[in-house]
């Protein structure tokens, strides 16, 4: 049996910051508008009460947002709307999985993020006696020290340059790799973009050292390569005393958001803006968030080896100086999780939601 | 005054290709005419789609970003202009889109003040299911027909293939989405005439329906969508699963789908057609005869017969595309291979004459080397830039010289 004006008085009780379940629900209110909220928006608006106290522009967001269009559209609310003989089945919403209210949640986080500001980039008057340089290899080692070198008056680049090919343990430039496309483009789940690197039998290009090594040699102009298997040694090799600091892998969960969210930026913010986006402003907030990160799963750790082996192999007969001992690429065995837990995600999605009020607040109109 | 908006929002396979095709090669003479089709692309309507609906699409929703606003704005802007005349917007994934993203769509047209009209072209469960699977195969899907149709029967629809589905099929549900508060006789409903008539029917009810019929167009047909039959279908299915993890999406469309399917294997007429096995007709007639009551009841306007959607019997001898013919298959696959060859050697022919220029360009620039003074010149070079004075003094002497490309 259906009660519309039940379902009706619970959508009133969550905007009011109401966390009753919708199946412990009794009470009844007049329609507000046309059609109910979906069972996704509903339980999610649940989830972000439980949490902190949300603003009626946060609510509002979250009652009128759509999921994503790959994923099921809106459900009806079972028990508070009639089943229409078509379209979707009415659902209860405690019968929802974490990942259709983790979904939803990366979609309101990614409409925020799209509206917000980028500051200028950062980028200090060029040293004329800077060495030129390309970094390569690892992105998540890669990347921080560049942006530290560009605003420092030292971009990448420049004719004559040195290439650095940056590496660390395998299993950590694979995590790294999936980090650097998660903040990119939101990439594929972790164990599918796993499986399918192990499937095509080699090293993604980027961290194969020894390959982007005999690449950038082969090339027609070529640069001095120097290949760095221990990344604290980089800054001094361009000319600098003091890095950004080694970075620390980020919790798993933290990671698994900025897939999701990254996913749901592309159809909204152009590659540039969306890049800066995840970069410059999620990336920080996610870099402190507590968790362990990601681990290489067991049932790949042979292949991981076995790619490991080969590249130190090669690192050792290489044509090109190499920084570090060549060992530094063998799997190191460290605390971690296999896979992102998607209820932590979520959890961490809903406080970023709410946190994306103080901003608001801060920023001003 | 009279300013119309015809909005088709659907569905897919039903000639939609063919429809899109016209009206852009005739989107000039129809401006001439007093119709807007605002298209500077033949895929501006699906870029605009896809951004209405936040809908990733392989990566070419980089290119969609802002599309639908330009699109609204094109319409507004025309209306802006004449007193009065007719806009034109036509992309059959429309169809997915939900109750919020069709109003905001609608609202950005001029709705309530602009004469809204949604077109829906629909075509019997039939003949859509099959065609949805082989859509799905010529879009990298690896799944069996048997597990599609198991998907499509499965009541929470919380698979990707089933939510896509019956959200761009459920007649129904699009039309209250989409057409909700629109009064019946701007809701048009057009059917795809039935197998066998003539082939030009469709094109007349379309003409009717966006009242292009007193116009001067140009109605051949240069894009189509053209189907497959079933040993060429499992052909492909087979490649997928090969192939989707070595061959990337930017490949596979030109090669797979282009190449293999659309302009090699779509030639295999004689082989046997898809359709829907016998035991799934049950449950899609009675579905089906819903929907179309619904229609009736609705009081649309409908162009064509709503018997039209009374699909085909099963035939007699099913052709399995899970248990196909093994013969057909390799048959299908030596075509494949030929067409592959055939490109191959043109590319062939292509490297070698680039290979050529490349060779020439070399032998031009060794001719330039051995110059004594090249070999001194670059002797000195390599010397400097052993040492920080000396890429300074390298530095210092090419800013003098005012040559621009530096950079590596």
């Amino acid at each position: 049996m259906t009660d519309p004006a039940a379902a009706w008085g619970w959508t009133a009780h969550l905007r009011d910051g109401g966390t009753t379940p919708w199946g412990q629900w009794s009470g009844a209110a007049q329609p507000r508008g046309v059609a109910l909220p979906g069972a996704q928006q509903l339980e999610l608006l649940r989830r972000v009460n439980l949490v902190g106290r949300p603003t009626s522009a946060l609510v509002e967001a979250v009652l009128a947002s759509d999921p994503p269009r790959r994923s099921r559209p809106a459900l009806p609310l079972a028990g508070g709307v009639d089943f229409a003989d078509h379209g979707p089945r009415p659902v209860d919403p405690t019968d929802l999985g974490d990942n259709d209210l983790t979904r939803l949640a990366a979609v309101l986080l990614a409409q925020h993020l799209a509206t917000r500001p980028l500051a200028e980039l950062q980028a200090g008057w060029r040293r004329p006696w800077r060495i030129r340089y390309h970094l390569l290899g690892d992105p998540e080692h890669a990347a921080p020290l560049r942006r530290h070198l560009t605003a420092r008056g030292r971009p990448p680049g420049g004719y004559g340059g040195r290439v650095l090919v940056l590496g660390t343990d395998t299993g950590r430039m694979l995590v790294d790799l999936w980090t650097a496309h998660s903040f990119r483009n939101g990439a594929q789940p972790w164990r599918d973009w796993l499986t399918v690197c192990v499937r095509r039998g080699t090293l993604p290009t980027p961290l194969d050292l020894h390959l982007v090594a005999r690449r950038e040699i082969d090339r027609p102009v070529s640069n001095r390569v120097h290949v760095v298997t221990d990344p604290a040694l980089a800054p001094r090799l361009l000319g600098v005393r003091r890095g950004p600091g080694l970075p620390q892998p980020m919790a798993a969960s933290g990671v698994d958001l900025a897939r999701r969210v990254g996913a749901a930026l592309r159809p909204i913010a152009p590659p540039e803006r969306r890049a800066r986006l995840l970069t410059d402003l999620l990336r920080p907030r996610l870099a402190d968030e507590p968790g362990l990160p990601l681990v290489i799963p067991s049932r790949h750790r042979d292949w991981v080896q076995d790619e490991a082996d080969r590249l130190h192999r090669q690192l050792e007969r290489g044509r090109y100086p190499v920084h570090g001992d060549p060992a530094l690429v063998l799997p190191v065995g460290r605390a971690g999780v296999e896979a992102p837990d998607v209820s932590v995600t979520l959890a961490l999605a809903v406080r970023l939601l709410l946190e994306t009020e103080h901003q608001d607040r801060e920023e001003g109109p | 005054m009279s300013r119309r908006v015809l909005i088709h929002v659907g569905t897919p396979k039903t000639g939609t290709s063919h429809l899109q095709d016209v009206l852009f090669r005739n989107r000039e003479r129809l401006r001439e005419q007093g119709v807007l089709y605002p298209a500077d692309r033949f895929d501006a309507h699906f870029l605009a789609a896809l951004d209405l609906m936040q809908l990733p699409w392989g990566g070419l929703e980089d290119e969609a970003v802002g599309a639908w606003e330009a699109l609204a704005s094109q319409v507004r802007a025309h209306f802006d202009a004449h007193s009065d005349g007719t806009a034109i917007i036509s992309h059959e994934i429309l169809a997915t889109a939900s109750s919020g993203q069709a109003q905001r769509a609608l609202a950005s047209l001029g709705h309530p003040n602009t004469e809204i009209h949604v077109v829906l072209s629909i075509r019997d469960l039939v003949r859509q299911i099959p065609a949805e699977w082989q859509e799905n195969v010529k879009h990298r899907r690896e799944l069996p027909y048997a597990r599609f149709l198991a998907q499509l029967r499965d009541p929470a629809r919380d698979s990707a293939i089933g939510s896509w589905f019956w959200g761009v099929q459920e007649v129904p549900d699009i039309l209250d989405r989409w057409a909700g508060d629109l009064p019946p006789d701007r809701v048009h409903i057009v059917t795809v005439p039935r197998p066998g008539g003539p082939r030009d029917v469709l094109w007349q009810r379309f003409s009717r329906t966006f009242g292009l019929d007193d116009l001067e167009l140009d109605v051949e047909a240069e894009r189509a969508n053209p189907s497959l039959g079933v040993p060429e279908t499992t052909m492909v299915r087979r490649i997928n699963i090969k192939a989707n993890k070595i061959v990337p999406p930017s490949a596979y469309r030109p090669l797979v789908r282009e190449l293999i399917a659309h302009q090699t294997l779509s030639r295999r007429v004689e082989s046997p057609r898809l359709t829907l096995p016998a035991a799934d007709h049950a449950w899609v007639a009675p579905l089906q005869q819903k929907w179309t009551d619904l229609v009736r009841e609705r009081g649309y306007d409908v162009i064509g017969d709503l018997d039209d959607l009374v699909g085909a019997p099963p035939p007699e001898q099913y052709a399995d595309p899970d248990s196909p013919d093994e013969a057909q298959v390799a048959d299908a696959a030596v075509d494949a291979i030929t067409a592959l060859l055939v490109e191959n050697a043109r590319l062939f022919h292509i490297e070698a004459d680039l290979r050529g220029r490349l060779d020439g360009a070399h032998r031009e620039l060794e001719r330039a080397y051995l110059r004594p003074t090249y070999r001194w010149r670059e002797k000195t070079v390599r010397r400097l830039q052993h040492s920080r004075a000396g890429r300074f003094a390298l530095r210092v002497y090419r800013a003098g010289r005012g040559r621009s490309s530096r950079s590596a």
